[in-house]
């Protein structure tokens, strides 16, 4: 009974580091709360290996990334297209709004932000992966490297890449956006 | 529009895009928890093994019964083949073997309780 309550609040202490993670990794928010419980079991089920050589913390990034993993096998499996993060009542973009920022600027980061979204969903697992570790996780190299079971070599090569690429991604949509509204005009 | 001013602001749109982008990865989505997650999942977790507190001596058993058997089977072939001077030999070493394992096996359960 004691082990269950103590579990409950490692539950509670980690759940939205593992819910913004999941969320991000798959890009949708359909059975996140399913793929979250199963982060969690499995984390359970693991702990009596657990030898403490890291942090909780990095163990369970690095089971969110096996069941975002399994998610996208399984919807390739399905064949199921992509749900955005911003299709359902996403408290997310309401954040972007501040009072002293006018409408349209608002938008205007609200669709950049969108698009960011869009073409990290387009990069391949790992450098997706790598960026949310990263950049929206705050995890250093060797965390990385650990979580991934990767040289810390290979993390940072990914992590330049994926980068790269995404930055040109959305340059390019720039581009053909301004076009497109000046054929417009 | 010189080569210079133009190749400064093409510089300072990458940078701003650069942060911009930098900017979003970094705005990390803001999840809803449902209230009852963590008791869900407690819910669900598997119910351990029990760990059985009464000690079992299957494999202590076993040796004891494998023992007599040996005894037996060794009294009935001295019994039958005691002619022959070879098996006669075998059979020392293996009789030897069960004593110095009986020996062992008291001395060890004596040890342990």
């Amino acid at each position: 009974m004691d082990v269950d309550l103590t579990f409950e609040q490692l539950v509670r202490d980690h759940q939205a580091m593992v819910f913004r993670t999941l969320l991000r990794l798959t890009g949708s928010r359909e059975h996140i709360d399913d793929l979250a419980q199963d982060v969690f079991l499995r984390l359970y089920r693991a702990l009596p290996s657990f030898r403490g050589e890291a942090l909780i913390t990095t163990y369970l990034y690095r089971i969110a990334v096996n069941v975002a993993q399994d998610e996208w096998k399984r919807r390739s499996r399905d064949d199921r297209s992509h749900v955005s993060l911003s299709d359902e009542t996403s408290a997310w973009e309401e954040r972007l709004a501040h009072p002293d920022r006018n409408a349209e600027q608002q938008i205007e980061e609200r669709e950049f932000q969108q698009a960011v979204d869009e073409q990290l969903q387009r990069l391949s697992q790992i450098e997706r992966t790598i960026l949310i570790l990263y950049h929206q996780e705050e995890r250093s190299y060797e965390q990385i490297s650990y979580t991934l079971g990767m040289p810390i070599g290979t993390v940072r090569t990914h992590l330049h890449r994926g980068r790269k690429k995404l930055r040109e991604a959305i340059q390019q949509n720039q581009t053909s956006e301004r076009r497109t509204a000046c054929q417009t005009n | 529009m010189s080569d210079e001013l133009m190749n400064s602001r093409l510089v300072r749109a990458d940078d701003e895009l650069d942060r911009r982008v930098l900017h979003a990865l970094e705005t990390a989505p803001r999840v809803e928890v449902p209230a009852d997650f963590a008791a869900r999942v407690a819910d669900r977790l598997p119910a351990r093994r029990p760990v059985s507190l009464t000690a079992t001596h299957y494999g202590r058993n076993a040796v004891f019964l494998g023992m007599i058997l040996t005894l037996v089977i060794l009294i009935a072939v001295t019994l039958y083949n005691g002619r022959h001077a070879s098996f006669g030999l075998a059979e020392s070493v293996l009789l030897g073997q069960f004593l110095a394992l009986t020996v062992w096996l008291s001395v060890r359960r004596h040890g342990v309780e």
